[in-house]
C-alpha cells in the first residue's frame, strides 16, 4: 500500500536517480571511446529495469488482497493497476517496433545529431522522473502541497524536453523528413515518443488540477498513480530510444 | 474396454480404407500442372508426401467422428448420459508425440528438398529481367532484350530480376517456383526446364490495376533452337543499332513506347490515363503540382522520363510513374523524338 | 418487434429509401457541380451512391429510435470530418501549400485523413461513450451504477452491461459480413466468366481488397461479441472489469467500419487487405481511409482484449480457480494476449506507410534507404496471430458445445485448456511463412519453416480430444442446429488445418504461395474456424439472450445449404490455384479452361448468401414470434444456463461458488456451481 512510504522513500528516489545520472553520463563515455554496443545495451537495460523497480514499482503487480468484495477501494485499486499495466505492455510493442524499424533500416549507423543536446534533453527528462517520483512519495505522505509543487516542476521538465526535441532539435538536424530513411526514422522515433510526453504532459495537468481541488487523500489516489507509472514508462521508453538515435553506431557521410 | 474391442478394430480398418481412397481419389483428378522443370520434380515429390499425409489424418478424424455419430448416436428413448470419461494422459502424450515426430520430420525433408532445388549451376545462363507494371522484359547477356522468355531445355538458367516500381512476382506455374521481385535489390531464380512447351510467366504478387494481366509467354526450346534464336536476335539488334547509330529516331521510339509498357499509362489521343496524355505534348506548357508551368522542350521531357519525381503533372500522383533507369540515353532519346511526332 | 414500434419501422423503412434517393441525388448533383462531370468513370458513381445509403441508414435509425446514440454519433462523424478536413484545408491555404483538389475529392489527402480522425473524436463525443470520462477528468463524479434505457433502443446507445454490448457487437458484426459478403458475390459474378463483365478492373480490385478487411473486421467484432457476452456469466461476475472501457472499445469501431468503407467512395484501393508499399504508397485516396479505418478499429480490439484478460484474472467467483473455468474462458483468455500486444505492429506498420504517403517520410522507398520487406515483417507480426484470433474463441465453443451435446466430459479439458495458450504462444514465432517468396534474407526460412510446423501439434491436440470426446458419447438424437454447426466447423477447419502443412515446407509454397489455393486454405480456416461456430454460439445462446429459441427447421435449412455449398467454393479454390489461378486477379486467361469451374464457384457463393438470408429470416421471424425457452435448453452444466433466461441485469444476483469439473456429464450427483436461488 502506499501509505508505507516514509521519509526513506524520498532518499531512496534521490539514490536512485544519482546512479541513473551516473550511468546515463557512462553511456556518453562509452559512446565517444569505445562505442560497444553489447555495453550500451547492458547499461540501457540496468536503468530501464531500475526505473521499473523503484519508479513505477512493478512489484505491486504481485500485491493481491484476496478479498470477494468487488466494491472495495481496495479492491478496485489493484483492478485499475493491473489494467493500466497491461496497457502499458501493449504501447511497449509500439515503440519496441520502432526500435525494430530503426534497426532495420538504419542497422549500425546512426543520423549525425548534436550529441550535446541528446543528452541534455536526457537529462531533463531524467529530473523530471526525479521529481516524479517525489510527486507520488508526497502524495503518499499526505503532502498535498508538496505534491503540487513538484508535480508542476515535472510537468514544466516535460515542457522542456518537448521543446528541447520538437523546438530545438527538429529545427537544428541536418535533413528533414523526407529525405531519408534515415531522417524519416529519426523524425518517426522522436515524433511518437514526443507525442507520448505530451499526453504525458496533459495528464499531469488534469492530475494537478483535480489534486488542487482536493480530490486524492495519501489512501486513495490512483489517478496519481496511473500519471507516474505512464510519466516513468514514456521514460523507459527513452532510455533505449536515446542509445539508439544518439550513441549507437557510426555516421555516414 | 475389452467389450469395445470390434470398434477399434472396425475404426481401423476403415481409417486405412478412406486413407487409400481419398489418396487415390485426388491422384486420378491430377492436383499440378506438368512438370517442366526438374525443380517441379523435387517439389511435386514431397507435395505427394504432404497429400499422403492429409489423406491420412483426414481419415484419422473424419472416420471415428461419422463412426461416432452412427454408431454411439443416442438411442430412442434413452435419456441418459454418457459413460463417465474424464480424458487418458498417456493417449494425450501419443497424439502429442507422433505429430510432433512427424513435423519434425516434415520440416527435415523440407529443408533438405529447399536444399536440393536451390542447386546451384556455375554453368547458369544468366538473363536479366525486368518487371513493372504491368509487363516483363527479358536482357540477354548477348545484349538484346525480348517481351518473351526464351530458355533452353536442360539448362539452368538464373534470372537477375529487379523491379522498376513495385513488388512484382515472377511465377510460372508449370515450374512451380515463384519469387517476388522487390525495388531495390535483385532477386536471383535458378530454373532448370525441363519440357519443350509454351508456358507464361504470371506475375504472382498484387501490383496494382492490371496485375492480372501481367503475364508473359515463355518458350522453351531445344538448345539448338535457342542458339539460334540468340543468334537472329543478336545480329538484328546490331543492326538496328548500326542503322541509326548516334541519331534518336521515332520509330524506334515506338517501339519502346510499346515494348517498354508506356501505354499503360500514357495515350496518344488525348485521353487521360494515370499518367497525362502525350498527344500535343511537345512544345505545350506543362502546369505542375508546384503551381508553376514549364515548357515541354527535349530537356523537360528527358528529365520526365529519367527522373520522372522531380517535376510533378499537376492532377497527377508524384510516385506513379515508374523509374525507367534502366533505359539509355540512346533510347530515352527515341521515345523523346517519338513524342514529339504525337500532334 | 413490439407492437409500439412497428409502425416506426414502417416509417423507417420509407425513410430509409427517401434518404437513399434524396442523399444519392444531392451528392449526384454535388459531384457535377464541382467537376462538371455526371459519372465518375465507375458503372455506378460510387461516391454518391455511398453518399446516399449513409443517409438512408441514418434516416432509418433516426425514425426507428430518435435523436440519439448511434444517430447522433454518426450526424457528429460526419459533421467531425468535416470540421477536421476544413481546418487543414484553411491551414495550408494560409500556408500557400495546394489546398483543394476539386478534381477529385475535393480535400487533399492530409485534410481527409485529419479529417475523418477529427470525426471519430466527434462520433465518440456525441454518442456518449466518452462523457464519463470527459467528467471525471474534471474532477466530477460519475455515478457507479448503470441504467440503461427501457426497451431495444438500449442497444443503440451507450449501455456499460456487457451483455447488451455483446449483442451490439454481434449485430454489427453480422452487418459487416452482410457487406463483405455482398462485396465477394459481386466480385464472384465477375469472376464466373474470364473477361471484364460488368466491373472496372480498378473496382474489382477495390472490391476485393475491402471484403478481405471488412470480413477480417468482422470477425474481430464478432469473436468480441461472443466474448463479452459470455466471459463474465462463465466467470460467474456481474460484468467485466471496466465497463466503461468496455462501451468504448465497442463504439470506436462503428466509426472505424464508417472509415473503412468510405473507402470505396474515395477511390477505392488495389493493394489486397495486406496493403504492401511501395503499391500502397502510390495507391488512391481510399488506401490511406483503409489505413486509417483499421488503424482505429485496431484499439476496439486492443482495449477489448486487455478489459477481458483483467476480466478473467481479477473477476472470477469464489472457487473459480483456473483449471475449473469453462474451455470458452481459456480460448478468450489466449485470444486476448494475442489482440493486446500484437496489434500494435500492425498500427505501427499502417502508420509508416500514411506517414510515407502523407509527409513523404520513405520508410519503405528503396531508393532512399528504406526497405518495403520491413513492412512485411511489421504486418505479418500481427496479420499471422490474428488469425489465431479468428480461430481459437470458435475453437473453444466447439469445446465448450460438444460436451452438452454428447453427454460426455470434455476428453483432456487441461490440454485442450493448454493447447489454446501453445497456440496462441507458438503463433507468435512464425509470421514469416507469409514471405517464403518475398526476397526476404534466406536463412529465415528454414527456422520459420519449422516453427510453423509446430502449430500442427497442439491444433492437433485439440482435434484429437474432440473425437475421443465424440467417441462413445451419446450424441442427442435429433442433432439441434448448433451441435450440426459445431460438427461442421470440425471437419470444415480440419481442411483448412490440413492444408497448412503444404504452405508451410518452403519449396511447395513457392508454387503455392499467392494462388487460389492460399484462398481456399484461409476460407476453410476461417469458416470452420470462427463462422460455422459463431452461427453455433448464436443458435445455442440465443435463448439465453432472448428467452426465445431459434426455429429449428430453418437453422437446420441454413446449415444443409450453406455446408456443402461452401466445401464446394473452398475445394474448387484449391483444386484451380493448383492448377496455375493466382489471387486478386479480376480476369483470368482463358486458355486455362477454369471457365467451368469458376462459374461453379460463383453459384456456390449465391447458394451460401442464400442460407445466411434464411438466417437472418429466422433471427426475424423468432423475435417476432418464437418459441419461449427460457430454461436450460441444453441441459447444460454450465452456469449461465443455471439461472433463468434471459439473463438478469446483474447476471447472479446471489452467492456463485464452483464447487466441481466443468464438465462431468454423465457423473450422477456431480455439481458444477452451486447458485442459491431457486432452481430453474
Ligand atoms: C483462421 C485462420 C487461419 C488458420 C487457423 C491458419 C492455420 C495455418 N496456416 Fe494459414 N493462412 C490464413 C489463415 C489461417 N491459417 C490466411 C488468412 C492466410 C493468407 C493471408 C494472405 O496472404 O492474405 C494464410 C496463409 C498461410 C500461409 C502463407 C501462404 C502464402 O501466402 O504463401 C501459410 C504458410 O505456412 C499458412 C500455414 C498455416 C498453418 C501451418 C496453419 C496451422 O495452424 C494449421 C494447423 C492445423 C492442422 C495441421 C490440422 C489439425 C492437426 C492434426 C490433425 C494433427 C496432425 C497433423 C499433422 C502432423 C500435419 N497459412
Ligand atoms: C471471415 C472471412 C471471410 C469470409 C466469411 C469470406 C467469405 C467469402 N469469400 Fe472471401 N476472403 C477473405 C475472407 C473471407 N471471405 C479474405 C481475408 C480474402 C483475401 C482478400 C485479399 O486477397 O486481400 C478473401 C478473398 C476472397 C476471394 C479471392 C479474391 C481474389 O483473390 O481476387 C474470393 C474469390 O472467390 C472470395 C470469395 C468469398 C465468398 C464467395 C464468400 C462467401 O462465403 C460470402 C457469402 C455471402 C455472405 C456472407 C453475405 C450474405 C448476406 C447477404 C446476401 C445479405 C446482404 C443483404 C444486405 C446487406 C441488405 N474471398
Ligand atoms: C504506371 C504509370 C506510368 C507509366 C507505365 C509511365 N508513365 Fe510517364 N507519367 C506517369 C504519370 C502519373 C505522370 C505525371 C506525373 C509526373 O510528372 O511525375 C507521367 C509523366 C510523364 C512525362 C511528362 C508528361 C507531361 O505531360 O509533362 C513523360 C515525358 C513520361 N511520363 C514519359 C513516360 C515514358 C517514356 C514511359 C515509358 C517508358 C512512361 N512515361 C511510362 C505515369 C506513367
Ligand atoms: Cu506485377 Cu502483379
Ligand atoms: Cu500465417
Amino acid at each position: 500500500m502506499a501509505h508505507q512510504h516514509d521519509s526513506g522513500s524520498l532518499r531512496q528516489g534521490f539514490v536512485i536517480f544519482i546512479i541513473l545520472a551516473f550511468l546515463t553520463f557512462i553511456e556518453y563515455v562509452i559512446a565517444i571511446t569505445n562505442q560497444s554496443v553489447l555495453l550500451l545495451t547492458i547499461v540501457a537495460i540496468v536503468k530501464s529495469g531500475m526505473v521499473l523497480y523503484y519508479y513505477m514499482h512493478i512489484s505491486k503487480l504481485g500485491e493481491n488482497e484476496d478479498s470477494t468484495d468487488h466494491h472495495s477501494a481496495e479492491w478496485k485499486l489493484v483492478t485499475n493497476r493491473l489494467g493500466f499495466w497491461l496497457f502499458i505492455l501493449s504501447d511497449a510493442f509500439l515503440f519496441a517496433g520502432l526500435l525494430t524499424t530503426r534497426f532495420n533500416l538504419l542497422g549500425f549507423t546512426r543520423p549525425d545529431l548534436d550529441r550535446n543536446l541528446g543528452l541534455i534533453v536526457t537529462g531533463v527528462l531524467l529530473i523530471s522522473s526525479f521529481f516524479m517520483n517525489r510527486a507520488e512519495t508526497q502524495m503518499a505522505h499526505g503532502d498535498q502541497k508538496g505534491f503540487l509543487i513538484s508535480t508542476s516542476i515535472t510537468m514544466l521538465l516535460g515542457i522542456g524536453f518537448l521543446a528541447g526535441v520538437v523546438g530545438v532539435e527538429w529545427q537544428r538536424a541536418p535533413f528533414s523528413a523526407g529525405d531519408s530513411a534515415m531522417s524519416a526514422v529519426f523524425y518517426m522515433m522522436t515524433g511518437m515518443h514526443a507525442f507520448h510526453v505530451l499526453t504525458g504532459v496533459i495528464f499531469l495537468g488534469v492530475v494537478l488540477n483535480n489534486a488542487r481541488k482536493g480530490l486524492y487523500t495519501a489512501e486513495n489516489h490512483w489517478a496519481v498513480e496511473a500519471a507516474t507509472v505512464y510519466w516513468h514508462f514514456v521514460d523507459v521508453v527513452w532510455i533505449f530510444f536515446y542509445p539508439a538515435l544518439y550513441l549507437i553506431g557510426r555516421l555516414v557521410q | 474396454m475389452q467389450k469395445n474391442v470390434h470398434h477399434y478394430v472396425i475404426m481401423s480398418v476403415l481409417v486405412i480404407v478412406v486413407t487409400i481412397l481419398t489418396y487415390w481419389g485426388l491422384n486420378v483428378l491430377g492436383l499440378m500442372p506438368v512438370q517442366a522443370s526438374s525443380q517441379a520434380v523435387q517439389i511435386d515429390w514431397l507435395f505427394d508426401i504432404e497429400v499422403k499425409l492429409i489423406a491420412f489424418f483426414f481419415a484419422l478424424i473424419m472416420v471415428p467422428l461419422c463412426y461416432s455419430l452412427v454408431v454411439f448416436r443416442q438411442k430412442e428413448g434413452d435419456e441418459t448420459d454418457a459413460e463417465h470419461i474424464e480424458g487418458n494422459t498417456p493417449l494425450e502424450l501419443t497424439w502429442t508425440a507422433i505429430p510432433l515426430v512427424i513435423v519434425i520430420a516434415l520440416g527435415i525433408i523440407g529443408a533438405d528438398n529447399l536444399r536440393q532445388i536451390k542447386t546451384v549451376d556455375p554453368q547458369a545462363i544468366e538473363i536479366k529481367v525486368i518487371a513493372q507494371q504491368w509487363k516483363w522484359l527479358f536482357q540477354y547477356p548477348e545484349g538484346f532484350s525480348s517481351t518473351k522468355l526464351y530458355l533452353p531445355v536442360n539448362q539452368q538458367v538464373d534470372l537477375k530480376m529487379q523491379s522498376q516500381d513495385v513488388i512484382h512476382s515472377f511465377w510460372v506455374p508449370e515450374f512451380r517456383i515463384s519469387q517476388d521481385v522487390v525495388p531495390g535489390s535483385i532477386e536471383d531464380y535458378r530454373i532448370t526446364p525441363n519440357l519443350l512447351g509454351n508456358y507464361k510467366v504470371r506475375c504472382n504478387e498484387m501490383c496494382g490495376k492490371n496485375h492480372a494481366y501481367m503475364e508473359s509467354d515463355v518458350l522453351v526450346v531445344s538448345q539448338a533452337d535457342y542458339k539460334t534464336w540468340v543468334g537472329t536476335q543478336a545480329l538484328s539488334a546490331k543492326a538496328t543499332e548500326m542503322a541509326s547509330a548516334g541519331k534518336p529516331d521515332a520509330g524506334r521510339g515506338q517501339t519502346l513506347y510499346q515494348e517498354s509498357g508506356c501505354p499503360a499509362c500514357h495515350s496518344l489521343d488525348g485521353s487521360k490515363g494515370i499518367g497525362p496524355t502525350w498527344k500535343g505534348l511537345f512544345q505545350s506548357q506543362v502546369k505542375l503540382t508546384t503551381g508553376s508551368s514549364v515548357l515541354a522542350d527535349d530537356a523537360y521531357l528527358t528529365e520526365s522520363i529519367k527522373l520522372p519525381q522531380a517535376k510533378t503533372v499537376a492532377g497527377f500522383s508524384v510516385n506513379a510513374m515508374p523509374n525507367f533507369s534502366y533505359l539509355t540515353d540512346g533510347q530515352v532519346a527515341d521515345l523523346v523524338e517519338f513524342i514529339k511526332t504525337i500532334k | 418487434m413490439k407492437k409500439s414500434s412497428s409502425r416506426g419501422f414502417g416509417t423507417a423503412l420509407l425513410l430509409f429509401i427517401l434518404g437513399l434517393i434524396a442523399g444519392t441525388v444531392v451528392a449526384v448533383l454535388l459531384h457535377t457541380l464541382t467537376t462538371g462531370k455526371f459519372e465518375n468513370g465507375y458503372l455506378l458513381d460510387l461516391p454518391s451512391w455511398l453518399l446516399g445509403a449513409l443517409v438512408a441508414v441514418v434516416a432509418f435509425l433516426y425514425a426507428l429510435i430518435g435523436y440519439y446514440g448511434v444517430v447522433k454519433g454518426l450526424l457528429w462523424q460526419v459533421a467531425g470530418t468535416l470540421l477536421g478536413a476544413l481546418f487543414v484545408t484553411a491551414l495550408r491555404a494560409a500556408l500557400g501549400m495546394p489546398y483543394s483538389d476539386m478534381n477529385t475529392f475535393w480535400f487533399t489527402e492530409s485534410a481527409w485523413v485529419t479529417g475523418v480522425m477529427v470525426g471519430t473524436l466527434f462520433f465518440l463525443a456525441g454518442v456518449g461513450a466518452i462523457t464519463d470520462w470527459y467528467k471525471m477528468a474534471l474532477g466530477q463524479t460519475v455515478s457507479e451504477h448503470h441504467t440503461d434505457v427501457p426497451g431495444f433502443r438500449k442497444y443503440f446507445g451507450v449501455s456499460l452491461d456487457h451483455k447488451v454490448i455483446g449483442i451490439q457487437y454481434t449485430f454489427t458484426s453480422l452487418l459487416l459480413l452482410s457487406v463483405g459478403g455482398l462485396f465477394a458475390l459481386v466480385f464472384r459474378t465477375e469472376l464466373a466468366q474470364a473477361g471484364m463483365q460488368f466491373l472496372s478492373i480498378e473496382l474489382y480490385n477495390t472490391l476485393m481488397s475491402l471484403h478481405g478487411m471488412v470480413m477480417i473486421v468482422s470477425i474481430l467484432l464478432g469473436i468480441a461479441g461472443v466474448m463479452n457476452y459470455l466471459v463474465p456469466m462463465m466467470i460467474g461476475a456481474q460484468d467485466m472489469a471496466f465497463p466503461r472501457l468496455n462501451a468504448f472499445s465497442f463504439w470506436i469501431a462503428i466509426p472505424a467500419a464508417v472509415i473503412l468503407l468510405s473507402s470505396l467512395a474515395l477511390g477505392g484501393f488495389d493493394t489486397g487487405w495486406t496493403g504492401y508499399p511501395p503499391l500502397s504508397v502510390r495507391a488512391p485516396l481510399g488506401m490511406s481511409m483503409f489505413f486509417v479505418g483499421v488503424w482505429v478499429a485496431g484499439w476496439s480490439s486492443i482495449l477489448g482484449a486487455l478489459n477481458l484478460i483483467v476480466s478473467v484474472l481479477r473477476l472470477r467467483a469464489k472457487g473459480m480457480i483456473a483449471f475449473r473455468m469453462p474451455i470458452f474462458v481459456w480460448a478468450a483468455t489466449a485470444t486476448s494476449i494475442i489482440s493486446l500486444t500484437a496489434t500494435q505492429m500492425i498500427g505501427l506498420a499502417f502508420q509508416l506507410v500514411l506517414f510515407q504517403r502523407l509527409l513523404g517520410m520513405p520508410f519503405f522507398d528503396s531508393t532512399k534507404g528504406g526497405n518495403p520487406i520491413l513492412f512485411q515483417h511489421l504486418f505479418w507480426f500481427y496479420s499471422h496471430p490474428v488469425v489465431y484470433v479468428f480461430v481459437l474463441p470458435g475453437l473453444g465453443v466447439i469445446s465448450e458445445l460438444l460436451p452438452v451435446f454428447v453427454r460426455k466430459p470434455l476428453f483432456g479439458y487441461k490440454w485442450v485448456a493448454m493447447s489454446s495458450l501453445g497456440i496462441a504462444l507458438v503463433g507468435f514465432l512464425v509470421w514469416a511463412h507469409h514471405m517464403f517468396a518475398s526476397g526476404m534474407n534466406e536463412y529465415l526460412r528454414v527456422p520459420f519453416m519449422f516453427s510453423t510446423l509446430l502449430v500442427a501439434v497442439p491444433t492437433g491436440v485439440k482435434f484429437f480430444s474432440w473425437v475421443a470426446t465424440l467417441w462413445q458419447g451419446k450424441l442427442v438424437r435429433d442433432l439441434p442446429t448448433p451441435m450440426l454447426f459445431v460438427l461442421g466447423g470440425i471437419v470444415v477447419f480440419l481442411l483448412g488445418g490440413l492444408t497448412g502443412p503444404p504452405n508451410a515446407t518452403v519449396s511447395t509454397d513457392l508454387h503455392l504461395t499467392d494462388t487460389y489455393y492460399i484462398v481456399g486454405h484461409f476460407h476453410d480456416t476461417m469458416f470452420g474456424g470462427y463462422i460455422f461456430p459463431f452461427f453455433a454460439s448464436i443458435y445455442y445462446w440465443f435463448p439465453k439472450a432472448t428467452g426465445k429459441r431459434l426455429n429449428e427447421k430453418l437453422g437446420k435449412w441454413h446449415f444443409w445449404l450453406m455446408t456443402p455449398s461452401f466445401l464446394i467454393l473452398t475445394l474448387f479454390m484449391m483444386r484451380v490455384g493448383l492448377l496455375g489461378m493466382r489471387r486478386r486477379i479480376g480476369d483470368y486467361d482463358p486458355a486455362m479452361g477454369f471457365g467451368l469451374w469458376q462459374m461453379a464457384m460463383t453459384i456456390a457463393a449465391f447458394l451460401i448468401a442464400a442460407a445466411i438470408l434464411i438466417f437472418f429470416y429466422n433471427i426475424y421471424l423468432t423475435v417476432k414470434s418464437g418459441e419461449n425457452a427460457t430454461g436450460n435448453v441444453w441441459k447444460s452444466r454450465s452456469p449461465e444456463w443455471q439461472v433463468p433466461s434471459p439473463m438478469p441485469v446483474y447476471n447472479y444476483e446471489h452467492e456463485f461458488e464452483v464447487v466441481g469439473e466443468p464438465y462431468d456429464y454423465g457423473l450422477p450427483g456431480s455439481v458444477y456451481v452451486k447458485i442459491n436461488s431457486e432452481e430453474v
